[in-house]
Formats: structure tokens, sequence, C-alpha cells
């Protein structure tokens, strides 16, 4: 906490010397830190991921599976923006958040498979199919209603009774949706894959598994679309609600800040994400299987939020990448080898005891560690809130204050970064402010 | 009301006699949930902080007395009572100190600097705990569940149609034992007073001479010792250990302790004892009860949360600015 009182100039930091490097090396005529700051590092990243999938097999062999990983990878980050939602910027935290992926999920394969089960599971009924297209918003709709219903009793308690009335929520939809013979019960269901649609440039199937690319596409653009809302959202005076009753809810209300609808509106824009998460992902793989959908999805969507960074679009996005590469891709690379290579080698073999180890089940062991860990000595995330940094230094906050702030806090952030003055520079603080930033 | 609607009309088909068993049964959970409550409500009483890895403090209990059993090569009840009673206290003795030790270091280490941050801190980090403690159990005892052996002798006494078993019997008695304790430590010993001073205000306690942190440490040791308590009474009870017991225990033990007005010991042992109760009855009289029943006692804790927040026993308080 003392070294941000004390600007450090002794010696360059590895963070100094990335610095200075990319703003003395030149392309094009600028220097690397031009590209690779703000908005204009969110398009070359945005250009980039277009790309990935125009990628041919003869480069690159495993391109099919690592565009059927980026694609999950989308759908976590939307689920990922959304939570932040209500745990950024409302401050609440929502431990449920897996019951309005669950909604989602569900719309989707009963809005095209056509039939459900009566209250008894005896007969069928018949239920109308839509496309796709229409399913998202109506499933976004459906779990922004479960939000508003669960949300309005909740939502005038403290904030950590919600915690558990959200995490019981969370509990509750699976065991319904598993107990329910209307939705074939623990068996689930399995949707039908969205049908071929036609556009002026041709057909766009998504039913081909050797091409993932209009999901891929599909995914994306939806992620783009809710980081625009999101951040629109932000800036605008309900996201400075937010912002005051997250730093203290007495001081927002007798500002003329509505607690319950602004609170109410928070959760059920997350659920409404949460919705679309859902859809995405059903139509995409696209069955259901209930007992998935449990704690632990909730929880890795709250590690990407605070891996990343509470409260900050680019740290949410960069958390949700970087945890659901490392689960999808990461550990599948590393998995099978292991294992095979451990079962091959000698019993008596130092490293044999990998045979015995599930690298899934380990990976939550990595995850509530990371958890902890970030919120002991990072709680600001990877790449913490602009906003939060530009308070901090705006204020001029003493270091007993800075501690009280703590969670949000850019810690060591403003001492680390000069010039912290406007949203440009997240993306750069994303590339250096790291533990490695920690050296001295 | 849907559920006492069930309920009663069920009773009057299915006759009494059951009615009243699951009462027992309901009152043999309740004495178990009080217990975990308390663990709950003590800890927030004293630095407001919902400890969600108390349930998993719970099953590593449950993990290490079945290791322990295993170890000793205990299959059956042993035939002398004087060795039934000495391993009953071994393994509560096991139980409470692996839970109050294991409570006692995640305040140590993890919520005690974490003390001066916001709210939203500790609450992640604790369910980053629970999860910790979870996953290392799964990676240690695989993803499958165990029975506890049968240790305890499985007679019991009949009055009329209603069967009281021993073991239950012994179970609340043991656990009113152990919360009438916890009432005589904090109302009439020092440290609990320093305790009760503490929950209070630590600033002013810690002004009048009292070791804050020392408290807030003994506070988590004992509710931890409280849940390796009942971490026994379970796997003689249940006698299933799974890494997720302690996950749905925890859970269905924070609505007893929210339920009797959190902060309020005497209003986690009600509320323990009235969520064992409706469990029992969900499970005996709704449609394949048992696999609604955690839907039932979440389904009242909303319904408490929204209609008295306070809990039954406890007292409206304005937010601390």
């Amino acid at each position: 906490m003392a070294t941000q009182t004390t600007p450090k100039q002794a010696t360059p930091s590895r963070v100094d010397r990335m610095r200075s490097w990319a703003s003395e090396t030149m392309i094009a005529g600028r220097p690397v830190i031009w590209y690779v700051t703000g908005w204009r590092f969110a398009l070359i990243a945005l250009i980039l991921t277009i790309l990935l999938p125009l990628v041919p097999y003869d480069v690159y062999p495993g391109i099919q599976s690592l565009v059927v990983a980026m694609t999950t990878v989308w759908i976590y980050v939307m689920l990922a923006l959304g939570l932040n939602i209500v745990v950024g910027y409302a401050g609440l935290l929502d431990l449920g958040y897996v019951a309005f992926f669950v909604i989602g999920s569900y719309t989707f394969a009963a809005g095209t498979f056509g039939q459900l089960h009566d209250w008894t599971g005896g007969g069928v009924f018949p239920v109308p199919t839509f496309p796709m297209i229409w399913l998202i918003p109506i499933g976004a709709l459906l779990a922004g209603f479960f939000g508003i219903l669960l949300g309005a009793p909740t939502l005038r308690l403290r904030g950590d009774y919600l915690a558990i009335v959200t995490l019981g929520f969370g509990e509750i939809v699976p065991i319904v949706f598993q107990n329910l013979p209307t939705f074939f019960g623990n068996l689930g269901m399995s949707a039908t894959q969205p049908a071929p649609i036609d556009t002026p440039f041709g057909q766009i199937t998504f039913t081909d598994p050797l091409n993932n690319a209009p999901f891929y596409y599909l995914a994306l653009g939806l992620v783009v679309l809710i980081t625009l809302g999101v951040a629109a959202l932000r800036d605008s005076s309900v996201g400075r609600a937010w912002v005051a009753i997250r730093e203290d809810e007495t001081a927002a209300e007798t500002s003329g800040v509505n607690l319950t609808r602004t609170k109410l509106l928070a959760f059920a824009l997350g659920a409404f994400v949460g919705g679309i998460g859902g859809v995405i992902n059903t139509a995409f793989v696209p069955s259901i299987l209930p007992v998935n959908f449990n704690f632990n999805v909730s929880i890795t969507i709250l590690i990407m939020v605070v891996l990343g960074g509470i409260g900050s679009i680019p740290g949410v996005i960069v958390g949700a990448i970087i945890l659901r590469l490392f689960d999808v891709y990461i550990l599948g690379l590393i998995n099978d080898p292991i294992h095979q290579s451990a079962l091959v080698a000698p019993a008596t073999a130092p490293l044999h005891f990998l045979a015995n180890v599930d690298f899934n089940v380990m990976k939550y062991l990595i995850y509530g560690i990371v958890l902890v860990i970030m919120i002991l000595l990072r709680p600001q995330g990877i790449i913490p809130d602009a906003r939060r940094r530009r308070e901090l230094k705006g204020i001029g906050a003493a270091p007993e204050d800075m501690s009280a702030v703590g969670l949000f806090e850019a810690e060591e952030a403003g001492a680390d970064i000069p010039a912290l003055d406007n949203l440009d520079q997240t993306a750069y603080a994303g590339e250096g402010s790291d533990a490695q930033g920690r050296d001295s | 009301m849907l559920t006492l609607a069930t309920v009663l009309s069920a009773a009057s088909t299915d006759g009494l006699p059951i009615l009243f068993q699951q009462i027992e049964i309901g009152v043999t959970l309740g004495a178990m949930y009080a217990l975990v409550a308390l663990g709950y409500t003590l800890v927030y009483g004293i630095i407001e902080l919902i400890n969600f890895a108390h349930g998993d403090i719970f099953m590593w209990a449950t993990v290490i007395m079945l290791v322990v059993v295993n170890a000793m090569h205990i299959a059956a009840p042993p035939s002398n009572f004087f060795a039934l009673i000495g391993l009953l206290l071994l393994l509560m003795a096991v139980g409470m100190v692996v839970s109050g030790s294991l409570n006692f270091g995640l305040e140590r280490f993890i919520y005690r600097r974490l003390r001066r941050a916001p709210r939203l801190a500790p609450l992640i980090a604790a369910v980053g705990a629970s999860f910790i403690l979870e996953t290392v159990a799964q990676i240690w005892r695989g993803s499958g569940s165990y029975a506890f052996p049968d240790i305890f002798p499985p007679s019991g006494v009949s009055i009329g149609s209603l069967r009281i078993p021993v073991l239950d019997a012994f179970i609340v008695f043991m656990a009113v034992g152990l919360m009438i304790l916890l009432d005589r430590f904090i109302r009439m010993t020092k440290i609990g007073k320093a305790m009760r001073a503490t929950a209070q205000d630590p600033e002013a306690a810690s002004l009048m001479g009292v070791n804050v942190n020392r408290t807030i440490g003994l506070t988590f040791l004992i509710g931890g010792a409280l849940a390796g308590a009942a971490a026994m009474f379970y796997n003689l009870y249940v006698g299933q250990v799974w890494y997720l017991t302690g996950f749905q225990l925890g859970l269905i033990a924070f609505t007893a302790a929210v339920l009797g007005g959190i902060g309020n010991i005497y209003g986690a042992v009600l509320g323990g004892f009235v969520i064992g109760i409706v469990e029992a009855l969900a499970t005996q009289y709704l449609p394949n009860g048992s696999s609604w029943a955690l839907a039932v006692v979440f389904g009242i804790l909303v319904l408490i949360l929204v209609l008295r927040p306070s809990g039954l026993l406890g007292q409206q308080v304005p937010n601390k600015v």
C-alpha cells in the first residue's frame, strides 16, 4: 500500500522498459504504443478475431477446434459481461447467475423442439417453434423477467443476503427443470439446430460440423453488441447511479437514487444477457443436461469477472477469454497427453501419479485459488476499471482510504502507469500491469 | 402455505403416526442444522460476514472422521458400552478439532486481511475458500460418496406407533447440551463478554482492552467446533461422506440462521429445528419429496427475507453507516 505514495524512478521496471520499447519502435510511421492503445487496440483485436475462422486448414490443422473453442469463449464473454453489470456496476453479488443461463437454454430447446410433456409426464403438447433469431430476444426477455421476479422482493435487502438468495435461486432453477417431467426431467432435452438462414449473399448453414464460422460470427457479433450496450449504459445516468449505489447505498439514496429500481434494472439486465448466452449455447451444443447447470458455472463466471477486473469491460472480456481458453482448449490439450504418457510410464516413475489426476477437477481448485489470491493481492483485477482509477487519482485519496476502497481500487496502477486520464489507457495497461508490474 | 396445506391434507389421510414420525426425524435433523447454523450466526454476529466455507468445514470433519474410523478398522458398533462412548468422544473431538482449526485458519489467513475491505471482498474470498475446500476433498476422495460405517447400535424405543431410535435421542440430547454450554459460555465467561462487546462495536471493545483479533479468531474456532460436532452426528445419522454434503447442508443451515434472525444464537437454534421439521415433512408429503426438499427450503428462505428480513427472533437494526 505504501508504494503508491513513493513514485519509483530508481530502477526501470519491466513495465517501464516495455513501455519505452513500445513508444520507440515504429510500425508504418507510428509507434507501437499508438496501435495498442484504447479503441485502436480493440479494433485490431476485433479484426484479428474476425479473421480467425478464415485461417485455412493447411496453415493450422487445429483451426476448426480452435474456432469451436473460441465460440464458447465468446459465449462466456457474454455471460461475464452480463454478470459484470450486476457485480461490477451495481455491486450486488449474484451467485446464481447460472439460473438465467438455464432459462435461456431451455427457451431455445423448447422453442425448437416443438413439443413438451404435460405436467404428469404422460402426454405431449405442441409448443410453437421459432427461428433462432426470434428465440434470442425471447430467451433474453424470459430470463430478464425471472430476474425481475426474483429481484423485486429481494433487492431491498442487504447485499450479502442477496448473495444467498441468488445462490438458492441458482440451485432451485436447475432442480425445477430436473424434476419437472414437462422438460423431460433428468434426461434433459436435445434442441434442433437452427435452420439455415437465407441472406442476399447466399445461404448460411448452422449445422455443418466442418464449418463453425457462422456460429462463431453470431457469438462474436453478439459480444460486440453487448459490449457496446454495456459501455453505453455505464456512461449513462443509470451507470452513474449504479456506481453510486456500489460505493455507498445510503449516500446514493439521500442523493435521490431510487435504490430498488436501479438495482432491479442492473439485475434484470444481467439476467437478460445471461438468457442470450443460454440461447446461443444451446443452439451451438445443441443439447441440455440439467446436471451440468450447477454452482460451478456461476462461480466460473464470477471468477472471470474478478480475474479480469470487477467493473472493467476490457478486464472482464480478457478474464473470460483467459479462463475459458484455459478450460476448453489448453486443459484439453494437456489432459490427454499427460494421462497417456503417465499411463505408459512405469509405475515407479516419479510422475506416474499424474495418471490419476483429473485435470478437469483440478481446474476448480485452480479457480478457487485464483479467486482468493486475486481478492487478497490484486482486488482490482488484471485490467482495472478506468473510471475507478481516474477517481482515485482525481481525489488523491490518502493511503488509509485506499485500503478501505479495496475491491475496485487501482492499488498501484496509479503509481505504475502515468497519465491515466482516459479510457484509452486500458489496453496497454493490460499488457504490463499484471503480476510482473509489482516488481519493486 | 401451499406446503402446509399439502402436509395437512396428506396428514389427515395417512394418519397422525406418520406425521409424528416425520416430526421426530425433523427434530433430529434440526438439531444438526442448528449446530451448523450457530456457526454462521456467531461469525455473522461478530464480523457481519457470511462464511460461505462453513459448510465445507463441516464436510471436512465428516471426511476426516471417516478416515479415522477406517484407520481403526471399525465397521460395526462396539459391543462394550464404554468402548462405544470412548469411540464417540474420540470422533467428536476429531471433528471439532478439524473444523475448528480449519475455520480458525480461514479467518487468520484470509478474512482477517480483508476486514477493512468492502463487503464484497471477504464474501468473494469466502466463496473461493469454499470452492478450494470442496475441490481438494474431491481430488483426494473422488467424486463418489462413501458410506460411514454404522457404529451406533440400532436399538430404539417405541411409544405406540412412534419409534424413537436411541441414536436420535443421543443426537438431540448432545446437541442441546452443546447449545446450553455455548449459551453459558457467551453469557458467563469473560471471553464470552469480549465476544459480545466485539460484536457490538469492535473499536470500542478494543479501547476497553479486548483483544479483538483473538476474540474474532476464537469465535471462528467455536463456530467451527460446533460444525465438527454436527459432522459426527451427521455421519452417524445420514452416513454419506461426500465432497458436496457441506455445500447443501451449509445452505440449509444458513437458511435456518436467517429464519431465526442471523446474529442471534437462540434464533439459529429455533430456525434449525423449524427447517429440520419442514424438510422432513416436505420429504414425506410432497410427491417425489426428497428431490424437492432443497427447493422448499429455499422457497422458505426467500419468503422470510421478503416478509420478515430480520428473522423470527431478530430485531430490526438500522444499517451501520
